[in-house]
């Protein structure tokens, strides 16, 4: 029954893209693949939530129209990615039915509906691949479907520059990743994933770390971990706003998902420098994101930096785990691992919800740039309420489920001080410092997105005469927060079944009772906080709406409020080191030195890894290039010189070796 | 039974928080040569504010009126959290110090955001310092908590209050000099204090607290006012707890339970002079003198968790 719909499901999404071409012509049937879209999502959740909660396992093996061998297998771990696309799919899909037509001509929404169902599959590909062929091939498609979306919102030459450095990173990683694969091959009859895992066991230690470097830097770019995340803010940003959604929830997840399975499936842990690897990508991660994040006053690139950070903490979930799993704590690494699969489903559940709302802001006020906003709630009241519940989520607040997957993540670091071994016993409740700063400075960061965008004046005209959204991109918003609150006040309903998953990953038996003990106080804990909110709300107030005091002016004005720089200036001063602003004033002065006649002000963020990391790289490969620009000659007699020697050095080669 | 005292003394916290107020208030006069308000002000000013009429600015959101309500609920929330009278609490098994640090973190968002809501620039004044101060406490108040919560081997304050309760105050861990030293200096940023904020200063040069809650009045402000006293108490409480448990009623005994109290209150009290002294003592620092006092707090908190694993 379920491999039907299994079978089904993937056809679908194979389909849809034909029927949107079928029905483009006739105005009755244009919304047809949309909802056709949706419904398969949701037959998609259903198979992920069975295979996921259940354990159950599907296959499917096409090994017989393919060159490769190309087989698909879910178990619990694709089970539980695959979730997470659809879970977050879904949604995206509604908003985008009210979404697209508003914002795109037909011919563009045909292309958004051809491409997004094709994105949809190659990133389902990649997580229910069970063939190395197969893996690629999604791999690959991911990031063409992607850049392609990336195109639908225009094509100027700064967003086709983006998107060259954006695949040129991807095809690095994409090599990365080949090369990881291939590494197995010495050990491997075939590139299938149970053999690859039964490689493992005979392979010599270098082998093995050759590999987790490997993938560790090929999934890393993908995941965009500092030093690998320049393309994340120029890439995401620039997508239209659901492609934007999914590309920061779900394309990144599938990095984690790829890392997570080469590192504890098929490797199962390794030496503790590995985890202290992860461990250091994951804090300077974490750290650099939310930072650079501070400093951004457009709202996606804010919220593309907020994913590096993200990414940052289930690097550091990841890390404990290696961590833990090396210095004989197999039951808390478990905890550590469960903790960074939540987080990455959480991050995909408030980031698309974010990303949606930016989509949504955007649609209201013409502009991305939060400056220009300023008392959006009052004017659209659900997308100002469940974007409230998105920041409270990210900054993992209590009572939503960004706290959990942290609170786990803090438990993991402060079992570690129970090892044996010295460096971990002090390193790892230090990364609980760590994660707390980066929490620190994520609650600056939400609240000034949020109060600078949706609270106070209204700081231009468009934002006063925002109205609320469609309905379809409201629902779509609200489904999204409400999954928020529900993992974050019942986290039972995710916690175990990824225990199970973590153990059975981990070939552990049973998790400490305290890691998992948040699932028990938190509903009382929201009972407690619903009480007393209720009573106190329930008390009788006289309120008179007034102007707010003006200090004597006559009024106040949407420009007398901090702005965004303003707000984020005292951070930035205490962390100035880390941006390294090339600022330079110029002053005209017309004839005397006191009036000046005009003052011109110019502060560049440059990210320091521009500098003295990609700039020398593109620099060597270009004068590379240059010289071997002098083989080309052009001349028709030297070319057919170069295939003469080619065929004599091949030649002499096949009689010798 | 061991729940009635657990809920007399999360309501004793609430209860008794605007009495602290009003005893460091009059300490400081004294200090200053004052005669000095009445321990009871506190209390008529709260009384005073719910009865009077809520100013709404008209620029401002539904989140202006509800910011104070969910920043009390989620403050007197935390209260439950920590042991006063006996080394447990409401939340004391099952809650821990992460949810407690964070459960604080929710009254301060709301509390930001409601600030700028207000649409005036002191709003935002004043939700950017705070911000700057949050974001560099959370880390050292953390490492602090878990350095004494490794001691102990629980992360539940209950726990590391009976561990240390068990104790002879000579047995103590030098750990706990360097915890203390750094979870003083973060009460002193996370409740406002001089000399990293004034409470009584509404200069917009040095403001941070009072800038966030100038556009509120009446029942809004006692809400406000009353969960920093909460929060006040409860970090003075937890300070005492975790290094000066010895007097709570570590039996049912009636002895235990009278003695339990007049020990809270002599360990108040000594907080609250101490308060009095550095506050009329020294003065506010810079604005940007604040990351250095909470640098060196996060330096003492990285000793103290180092020191755990360096002493075992």
């Amino acid at each position: 029954m379920m491999q039907i719909a299994f079978n089904s499901f993937l056809a679908a999404l194979l389909m849809i893209p034909a029927i949107t071409l079928l029905c483009r012509r006739d105005s009755r049937v244009r919304a047809l693949p949309s909802w056709l879209l949706l419904l398969t999502l949701l037959a998609g959740t259903i198979v992920a939530g069975f295979s996921f909660w259940r354990g159950g396992r599907l296959a499917l093996d096409l090994s017989w129209v393919t060159p490769f061998p190309f087989a698909l297998t879910v178990d619990r771990l694709s089970a539980f990615f695959l979730l997470l696309i659809c879970v977050v799919g879904a949604p995206v899909v509604l908003f985008s039915t009210a979404y697209v037509e508003r914002h795109y001509s037909p011919t563009k929404a045909d292309w958004l509906w051809v491409l997004l169902p094709l994105f949809l599959l190659s990133m389902v590909l990649v997580v229910i691949a069970s063939t190395a062929f197969a893996f690629l091939f999604g791999w690959e498609l991911m990031t063409l479907f992607s850049a392609a979306l990336i195109l639908i919102d225009g094509d100027s030459e700064r967003r086709r520059h983006n998107i060259f450095i954006y695949l040129m990173m991807m095809h690095a990683s994409a090599a990365a990743v080949i090369a990881s694969f291939f590494l197995f091959l010495p050990n491997a009859s075939t590139l299938d994933f149970t053999s690859m895992r039964a490689a493992v066991a005979a392979m010599p230690m270098g082998l093995r770390s050759a590999i987790f470097l490997m993938s560790f830097v090929g999934f890393g770019t993908k995941a965009g971990i500092v030093p690998f995340h320049l393309w994340l803010p120029k890439a995401h940003p620039i997508a239209p706003s659901p492609v934007s959604a999914l590309m920061s929830a779900v394309m990144l997840k599938t990095a984690i998902y790829g890392f997570v399975r080469f590192t504890f499936d098929f490797l199962g842990g390794g030496p503790a420098w590995w985890g202290y690897l992860v461990l250091l990508a994951g804090a300077v991660t974490g750290l650099l994101g939310i930072l650079y994040a501070l400093t951004e006053h457009d709202m996606k690139r804010l919220l593309a930096y907020s994913s590096v950070e993200n990414i940052g903490i289930i690097y550091l979930g990841l890390g404990a785990a290696l961590v833990l799993m090396a210095n004989n704590s197999p039951a808390w690494a478990t905890a550590a691992l469960v903790a960074a699969l939540l987080h990455a489903l959480n991050h995909s559940l408030f980031k698309s919800l974010l990303f949606l709302g930016a989509g949504a802001i955007s649609e209201a006020t013409h502009t991305v740039d939060i400056e220009f906003m300023g008392g959006l709630l009052k004017r659209m009241k659900i997308t100002g309420i469940v974007f409230l519940i998105g920041c409270c989520s990210i900054i993992g607040l209590p009572l939503l489920n960004g706290f959990v997957s942290e609170w786990v993540i803090l438990r993991a670091f402060i079992a570690g001080s129970e090892l044996t071994s010295l460096s971990c016993a002090i390193l790892l409740p230090l990364m609980a410092g760590v994660l707390a700063l980066i929490g620190g400075i994520a609650v600056a960061v939400f609240a000034k997105l949020y109060g600078v965008a949706f609270l106070g004046r209204p700081r231009s005209l468009q934002a006063e005469e925002a109205t609320e959204v469609a309905t379809a991109m409201q629902v779509a918003m609200a489904l999204l927060a409400a999954s928020c609150v529900i993992i974050g006040i019942l986290p039972g309903i995710v916690l175990n079944p990824l225990t199970a998953l973590a153990s059975d990953l981990m070939h552990t038996a049973a998790l400490p009772e305290a890691a998992l003990s948040i699932a028990h106080t938190l509903p009382w804990v929201a009972v407690c906080i619903a009480v007393l909110i209720i009573v106190i709300a329930g008390f009788r107030r006289i309120t008179r709406i007034t102007a707010t005091w003006a200090c004597g002016l006559p009024a106040l004005n949407g420009r007398m409020q901090y702005s965004s720089a303003a707000f984020s200036k005292p951070l930035r001063t205490v962390f100035s080191r880390v941006y390294e602003a090339d600022r330079t004033v110029d002053v005209h002065y017309a004839q005397q030195p006191y009036f000046a006649k005009s003052i011109t002000y110019r502060s560049v963020r440059t990210t320091s890894f521009e500098k003295s990391l990609y700039r020398p790289a593109v620099d060597m490969i270009v004068s590379l290039a240059t010289r071997l620009r002098k083989l080309q000659t052009g001349n028709m007699q030297v070319y057919l010189l170069y295939i003469f020697l080619a065929l004599v050095a091949l030649l002499l080669w096949m009689r010798f070796a | 039974m061991n729940l009635a005292i657990n809920l007399i003394q999360a309501l004793l916290l609430i209860a008794i928080a605007p009495l602290v107020s009003g005893v460091i208030a009059r300490m400081k006069a004294r200090i200053q040569n004052r005669h000095g308000a009445s321990l009871w002000r506190p209390y008529a000013d709260l009384l005073k504010l719910f009865r009077k009429q809520d100013l709404i600015p008209n620029t401002a959101s539904v989140l202006f009126r509800f910011a104070p309500t969910i920043l009390f609920a989620a403050t007197a929330a935390a209260a439950a959290f920590v042991p006063m009278l006996h080394p447990a609490a409401l939340f004391g098994v099952s809650g821990d110090i992460i949810l407690l640090v964070y459960l604080l973190a929710i009254g301060r968002f709301f509390l930001m955001l409601g600030a700028m809501d207000g649409g005036s620039s002191f709003g935002g004044l004043g939700a950017s310092r705070e911000a700057l101060v949050s974001a560099l406490a959370e880390a050292p108040l953390l490492l602090a908590l878990i350095s004494v919560a490794i001691l102990s081997h629980t992360v539940s304050l209950s726990g590391i209050v009976l561990t240390t309760v068990q104790q002879g105050p000579l047995h103590l861990s030098a750990v706990y000099a360097f915890a203390l030293g750094a979870l003083v200096l973060i009460a002193i940023a996370e409740t406002g204090r001089i000399p990293v904020d004034n409470p009584s200063t509404h200069l917009e040069l040095t403001m941070i607290h009072e800038a966030m809650v100038l556009e509120y009045s009446g029942p809004s402000l006692a809400l406000i006012e009353w969960a920093s006293a909460i929060k006040l108490t409860l970090i003075m409480a937890m300070l005492a707890g975790i290094f000066a448990p010895w007097g709570m009623a570590t039996s049912a005994s009636i002895a235990a339970l009278l003695l339990a109290p007049l020990a809270l209150i002599f360990k108040l009290t000594v907080l609250a002079v101490s308060i009095a002294v550095i506050e009329s003592s020294i003065a506010k620092l810079r604005i940007y003198l604040i990351p250095d006092f909470l640098g060196m707090a996060s330096a003492l908190a990285i000793l103290a968790v180092a020191f755990t694993a360096l002493m075992r």
